[in-house]
């Protein structure tokens, strides 16, 4: 790629713009680190100065006041439940639309176009009858009222991810497989599943992120406050702290900095689930 | 595989994806559709009353109000996301040590929160508590201290900032998948011919990313359609819903003022507007391909 980059001085200007160009896009989360460290009095007279020590009571303060360890929870059992099932799931259909033989062709082709179909509708236009099918069903204000819901948002997507790569196995692998008297189970459990290990890797960070960050259908369906997840639970931190600014901060910085964290271990698979949904959807 | 593909395995395999988001997705746009043509507020039955709701959205004030700001942001996105995003995925594609860095690092805003994204800003453009109006006036520039949030001008092209913020990452590491498609032989090429860099990338780069370009310019068509939480956080469309947009808008009404079906109506036209967009957009797009 050196050649399509121009001249070495060229190249060095570029890359101290670049740095530079970095430094301030990354000043707002940098600064909020910063400032969660501060008394609002401090926050207030000097916004822009560090911190002049490392003053936790912010911390303190956000664990009591809001409940974060109970959010946390909260986003980890509706995350390990909705992504877990609606990995297993979409696994088996994509599998069986891409695989399998059917005796109606173009039943196949249709399934996988209506599988497809969910990438175009929007969430919003989803909440307010998603709400009542949670209502008319007798889910309200259980795990599950959100846990389905997150579940059908993912189902196109993963279709979408698995079938392509589903598409590009040799069949020959699963051929051998079935002569040595190979089972569906497994035939899906031991030899598939390991194939998939990438995109199935993808798949589950891809939608972890997304049900953490999901805010919308969550605003909908929670009502009782010791079942918020974390982005609900954030939503309300103005409300409850009302004054303390430095409160606010402080229990923003504890939901961003281990999603950080997630995302700086995770990175590619983040960066190739969100490309890969762009590119063909 | 024939024998594995019992109809009872079909099934098995199938039949919980298909409910799951037949329920869920499908027919809760169908469901949509339905309580907009009707009048609800959550007490009993729901009355149809005809396409009164979509009359209604044509008149409402309000909702051109939204649809205007939405154009802002829209407008303004497509400008700087498009011409930034691909400068930018230019510039990370020189090998270079750090680059992966930087990259991984201006990418880090379109994984966090929404919501926190929404608290964030407050702190910045904030009249009260935001630093850019404490910043302005220690350095003495109070002439320019602005409403940024919560006044009557500024929300739309804020949030038009926000989203420049969270999305820039994200597009040109899309840009930067389709930059490296390129052969690396047409630069060759193009270097025997005597063109510099600057030829280079408006000669070569641009036509070949084509493709690209039309993906970025959907995908900021859609997400500006979809820019919901960090506007409930800064303005919650105030005051009196002249910051709105679009999607805030049918929220408010559908579940703050309770206009079940009203709320119905917006959404759908609103669903509409964005297919329609985009629509319009690969259209265009192929008729310019034939031609070529």
């Amino acid at each position: 790629m050196t050649n399509s980059a121009g001249s070495k001085l060229g190249r060095r200007i570029s890359g101290i713009v670049l740095a530079i160009f970095t430094l301030i896009w990354m000043f707002p989360l940098v600064w909020m680190f910063f400032m969660s460290f501060k008394t609002n009095s401090e926050i207030y007279a000097a916004p822009l100065s560090l911190p002049q020590h490392l003053n936790l009571d912010n911390f303190a303060r956000a664990l009591e006041t809001l409940n974060i360890g109970r959010m946390y929870v909260n986003t980890l059992i509706v995350a390990v439940l909705s992504v877990g099932l609606g990995f297993l799931v979409t696994f088996l259909s994509s599998y069986a639309l891409c695989r399998m033989v059917f005796r109606n062709k173009k039943l196949q082709r249709g399934l996988l176009r209506f599988f497809q179909l969910g990438l175009m509708i929007s969430p919003f236009i989803l909440l307010f009858p998603i709400y009542r099918i949670t209502v008319q069903g007798n889910l309200y204000n259980s795990i599950w009222s959100l846990v389905l819901p997150y579940i059908a948002t993912q189902v196109s997507f993963n279709t979408l991810l698995m079938y392509n790569f589903f598409k590009g196995l040799p069949a020959e692998i699963e051929e051998a497989a079935l002569i040595d008297g190979c089972n569906l189970p497994q035939l899906l459990g031991r030899l598939i599943l390991p194939m998939t290990k990438p995109v199935v890797v993808t798949v589950i960070v891809f939608n972890v992120l997304y049900v953490w960050n999901e805010y919308p259908i969550a605003s909908v369906l929670l009502r009782d406050e010791s079942m918020y997840t974390l982005s609900m639970g954030a939503s309300m931190f103005k409300g409850a702290y009302s004054v303390d600014n430095a409160g606010i901060i402080a229990a923003s910085v504890l939901i961003i900095v281990p999603e950080l964290i997630f995302y700086g271990f995770l990175q590619r698979y983040i960066v190739d689930g969100m490309v890969a949904g762009a590119v063909k959807g | 595989m024939h024998w594995l593909s019992k109809k009872r395995n079909l099934f098995v395999m199938i039949v919980p994806s298909f409910v799951i988001y037949t329920v869920y997705i499908i027919a809760s746009v169908c469901i949509a559709v339905y309580y907009s043509f009707t009048k609800y507020t959550g007490i009993g039955k729901a009355a149809w009353n005809g396409i009164e709701n979509y009359v209604r959205v044509f008149h409402d004030k309000f909702f051109w109000i939204s649809l205007k700001n939405t154009g802002i942001v829209l407008i303004l996105s497509l400008l700087t996301l498009t011409i930034f995003g691909f400068l930018l995925a230019n510039v990370l594609r020189v090998k270079r040590r750090g680059n992966d860095l930087c990259k991984a690092l201006i990418f880090s805003p379109s994984i966090i929160s929404p919501i926190i994204v929404g608290i964030i800003w407050i702190y910045i453009l904030d009249p009260e508590v935001g630093i850019l109006n404490q910043i302005l006036y220690k350095l003495g520039k109070e002439g320019w201290m602005q409403m940024w949030i919560g006044g009557t001008v500024l929300s739309p092209y804020m949030y038009a900032v926000i989203f420049l913020w969270r999305q820039l990452g994200y597009l040109s590491t899309i840009f930067l998948a389709g930059l490296n498609m390129i052969p690396e032989e047409i630069y060759e090429a193009a270097e025997i011919d005597g063109a510099n860099a600057f030829q280079k990338m408006v000669y070569v780069t641009v036509p070949m990313a084509r493709n690209t370009f039309n993906i970025v310019i959907l995908l900021i068509i859609t997400g500006v359609f979809k820019i919901f939480e960090f506007v409930t956080q800064l303005t919650a469309g105030g005051p009196n819903h002249l910051s709105e947009t679009v999607v805030t808008y049918s929220y408010t009404t559908t579940f703050s003022n309770g206009e079940y079906g009203y709320g119905m109506a917006l959404a759908t036209v609103v669903f509409i507007i964005t297919l329609i967009l985009s629509e319009i957009y690969n259209l265009i797009m192929r008729d310019k391909e034939e031609e070529q």
